[in-house]
């Protein structure tokens, strides 16, 4: 246990999967010739979903999977909980291989350790609110009384008071995904899984939702790992992103890692269409004052407006609009560079 | 043979037209009569009246030579009955001939009237038909047409060597049928003397060995041996055992049908003589489970079964539902059908309870297993095929008559959608809701109790309704083995042609029918 303590809550290491009859074969000869997809499906008549994906999820943070629909993110997620098993590779949670537990040990980690939260909602049509929410309580045989008491907390938590009676048809598709969100931590679990939990539904409500979530997660620090198609989304909820395409993961890194150093064409032409003006900050696009001073001229300090080196882009353009002067970048009071128009132009652009 | 081609459609000069090029190309002979033709019905302008004259006259052939096979059939099919009726005038007025010359003078009537008949049937067929023939021509051609705008290698234009294939159709087909209709077949006892002569090496003349053959009933191929005898005697401590004895000397061989049928008896007659035991305990089980619900049925004074009903079904399915349970109640009432009523009731709920109790296990496992599915989905189609009466003879053969195989045939009869149903509703159960279930540790017992059997409710419900309904037709089928209750009556009615007392009982079942669905399903909709 000790020794994986530095690795992160969730670990996957070297995880395939490859679904079809002859799916050990195929992982083999996928390993050792670099076969595509196509390739293999043609060999093997096998589809590779998950191939060779090594992430490691801190503690309390939010880790994003982003790709396109068939990228292998949702199909990674399930190996978790081992809602589908590996071809080859470990997973650990806690130091613990998931792939080594027994049926019972198993299902205590999805109830106790694990809450899932799915695209779909996928709640219990013929259950009110409160008993969706205390399922996996329900199914650790809690008695009832303690059921409703977590379940009325939880329904609290994601601003649902007063729904606990109403079935989940009587619920708009955002009130629903909260409860499916108060499900999954009713068993107040270490670890959320979110299979693209806000993609359903309305981008206003799923504004709403995002800031939420975002919310409730700086309080309660569960390690979660959250899907996405959207970048955008995962650019707004991610400490870090790792980018998904063809069941390999293109990219690990931090929002602005990823847009600023795009790791191929395929992540640049993502990152492309990608506002800057929250992911850039003034010490990423600012210069050196005496570099600036040496091409422009003196910069007048008493003039100049003044921001912080970790203000945004979209700060540094409301200092500079109606006004000549460039932006003095000033920490502890000492001046530790310059931003210029031009340099919020590119940076608007993407070239830091 | 060439389409007529009226003028008013300007003739083969219209099929340069552009329009109509690509028709004029399918149909090669008389291009400018289908061109213009096919305009028509595009342009759906063809007039009802319009009749392809040519096709009139020429018949299937015509449909032959334009490679059309629905026309060929069709015209075919009514130049066939038409040479079959006449075919029977030349029998009919041979008959006639050898009536006149036996002396029997109703036959000479007789046959005279089938001649006329016939000969009558045979003009009209053959007119009426080639005018419908003439009629469909065009149109269905066009249909052809159709096809083959979308693939150029399917037939089309005008060709005489199909006449051959025709030709060859015709000559396998027509000769026997004109023969059939020409002789009396004869008789199927005719015919197994006859294999008996020529086995002892008679001479028979050809034309009866060849009617024998070809006309009659289709030949008795299979010639067995008897089965030996079997019967099941006590001993003289009282335990039975097996006696075999030999078919006596010179009986004749037997067909198939009858050695099966010996075999099955056979199997049945050992199976009921030492394992009776068996049939016995469940006879037993049936009628003491009988006796309690009937006890309850029959047994409650009127006033208070009938206070009950109604208050259930108020309670169930609200006011106007009521109200006409209260009429129906009224109605068996009223007309005496109270005790018979209360009596198929009994039989109902007897035969629901234990196809609930059976089927809902066997949907569940047909609803989640492939293998389960593999196994009973091709039984329960056997059992809704087979007409209900056959469920009888099973019920007879092993417990005997009475109420008991009466509910058991019941059970077999009304089982099949309980399981289905169930089934279904198992298998429609969301495959996200089932992973959700999974993903926060159900273990398979809880799945199964807590996702799946309530999202497949509903579904089971109309399964329940359905045994119900089913059970009660059957109950009313199974008085012909001595269930009782009201189909009872409707036996007896018919019997000895009571009409009256029949249509009275009819009425009944169909009330009592209506009365448990209504309940059932307005239960089942109010509660969702």
């Amino acid at each position: 246990m000790t020794e994986n303590t530095e690795e992160g809550v969730v670990v996957t290491r070297n995880v395939w999967k490859i679904f079809g009859d002859r799916a050990g074969e195929a992982m083999e000869t996928v390993r050792r010739d670099n076969l595509s997809k196509a390739e293999v499906l043609e060999q093997f008549g096998a589809v590779v979903g998950v191939k060779d994906v090594s992430i490691s999820v801190e503690e309390g943070e939010i880790f994003c999977i982003m790709g396109l629909s068939g990228s292998g993110k949702s199909t990674l997620v399930r190996h978790i909980n081992r809602l589908i098993e590996p071809t080859g590779g470990d997973i650990l949670i806690n130091g613990a291989n998931v792939g080594k537990l027994n049926a019972e040990e198993l299902r205590a980690m999805r109830a106790d350790k694990i809450g899932m939260v799915f695209q779909n909602m996928a709640l219990l049509p013929h259950r009110t609110v409160r008993d969706n929410v205390a399922f996996s309580l329900e199914l650790r045989n809690i008695d009832a009384y303690t059921r409703a008491q977590v379940a009325d907390r939880v329904i609290d938590l994601v601003s649902l008071q007063g729904y606990g009676d109403r079935f989940p048809n009587e619920l708009s598709g955002g009130m629903q995904q909260r409860v499916g969100l108060a499900r999954a931590m009713a068993a107040d679990p270490d670890i959320l899984l979110m299979d693209e939990p806000f993609s359903a539904l309305d981008p206003l409500i799923r504004r709403g939702l995002q800031d939420e979530f975002l919310e409730l997660s700086k309080t309660m620090k569960k390690t979660t790992l959250f899907i996405t198609h959207d970048l955008d989304e995962a650019i707004r909820m991610g400490s870090r992103i790792a980018i998904m395409k063809d069941g390999e993961i293109v990219q690990t890194g931090t929002p602005e890692d990823i847009v600023t150093n795009p790791a191929d064409a395929y992540v640049a032409d993502f990152v492309a269409g990608i506002s800057k003006l929250k992911l850039l900050y003034a010490h990423t696009v600012m210069e050196p004052l005496e570099a600036y001073e040496a091409r422009r001229g003196a910069v007048k300090q008493a003039d100049a407006p003044v921001a912080q080196p970790d203000d945004d882009l979209d700060k540094l353009i409301a200092l500079s609009v109606d006004q000549d002067h460039p932006i003095l970048i000033k920490d502890d009071g000492n001046v530790v560079g310059v931003v210029s128009k031009d340099a919020i132009l590119h940076g608007v652009q993407g070239e830091a | 043979m060439t389409d007529i081609t009226p003028d008013e459609f300007g003739g083969a000069a219209a099929a340069a037209n552009d329009e109509t090029k690509p028709f004029a190309d399918f149909a090669d002979k008389s291009g400018g009569y289908f061109a213009q033709t096919f305009l028509a019905i595009q342009k759906a302008k063809l007039p009802t009246s319009h009749i392809n004259w040519m096709a009139v006259i020429a018949g299937f052939p015509w449909a032959a030579i334009r490679a059309n096979k629905v026309l060929f059939w069709i015209g075919f099919l009514i130049d066939l009955v038409a040479a079959v009726y006449l075919m029977q005038v030349w029998k009919f007025s041979r008959a006639a001939e050898q009536a006149v010359i036996d002396g029997k003078d109703f036959l000479v009537v007789r046959y005279e009237d089938w001649t006329m008949s016939s000969l009558w049937a045979a003009v009209i067929i053959f007119i009426l038909g080639r005018l419908v023939f003439g009629w469909l021509a065009d149109r269905i051609y066009f249909r052809q047409y159709n096809v083959w705008r979308v693939d150029h290698n399917k037939p089309s234009g005008w060709d005489m060597k199909r006449l051959v294939w025709a030709a060859v159709i015709v000559a396998m087909i027509a000769p026997l049928m004109l023969y059939r209709a020409s002789q009396f077949p004869p008789e199927e006892r005719t015919c197994i003397k006859q294999t008996r002569a020529l086995a002892e090496g008679e001479e028979v003349a050809f034309k009866d060995q060849f009617d024998c053959l070809v006309i009659g009933e289709f030949p008795t191929i299979v010639w067995l041996n008897r089965r030996d005898e079997v019967t099941y005697p006590r001993d003289d401590d009282g335990n039975r055992f097996v006696r075999r004895e030999a078919p006596r000397e010179g009986l004749p061989p037997v067909n198939l049908n009858k050695y099966t049928a010996q075999l099955i008896d056979d199997g049945i007659g050992y199976l009921t003589a030492f394992y009776g035991f068996f049939f016995d305990g469940i006879t037993t089980f049936l009628r003491s489970m009988l006796s309690a619900i009937t006890a309850v049925f029959v047994g409650t004074p009127w006033i208070i079964a009938m206070g009950a009903i109604l208050a259930i079904s108020y309670s169930m399915a609200g006011a106007r539902i009521t109200i006409f349970v209260a009429a129906s109640l009224g109605y068996l009432a009223l007309f005496g059908f109270w005790q018979t009523a209360m009596d198929t009731m009994s039989l109902v709920v007897a035969a629901s309870i234990i196809c609930v109790v059976f089927g809902l296990p066997l949907g569940i496992w047909v609803g989640k297993s492939t293998r389960g599915q593999a196994i009973i989905t091709p039984i329960l189609d056997i059992m809704q095929t087979i007409p209900s009466f056959v469920y009888l003879l099973p019920a007879v053969a092993f417990f005997s008559i009475g109420k008991p195989p009466g509910i058991l045939a019941t059970v077999i009869f009304a089982m099949p959608p309980m399981v289905r149903l169930t089934a279904l509703g198992i298998r429609h159960v969301p495959e996200n809701t089932k992973e959700a279930a999974l993903a926060f540790g159900a273990n398979p017992r809880q799945l199964l109790m807590k996702v799946e059997l309530p999202q497949a409710l509903p579904s089971i419900m109309a399964g329940v309704n359905q045994v119900v309904m089913m059970a009660l037709s059957m109950v009313v089928v199974a008085a012909l083995i001595g269930a009782g209750g009201m189909g009872f009556i409707v036996t007896e009615a018919l019997a000895n042609t009571r009409t009256g007392a029949g249509i009275l009982a009819g009425i009944g079942i169909a009330l009592l029918a209506m009365m448990i669905d209504r309940v059932v399903q307005r239960a089942n909709t109010m509660k969702n």
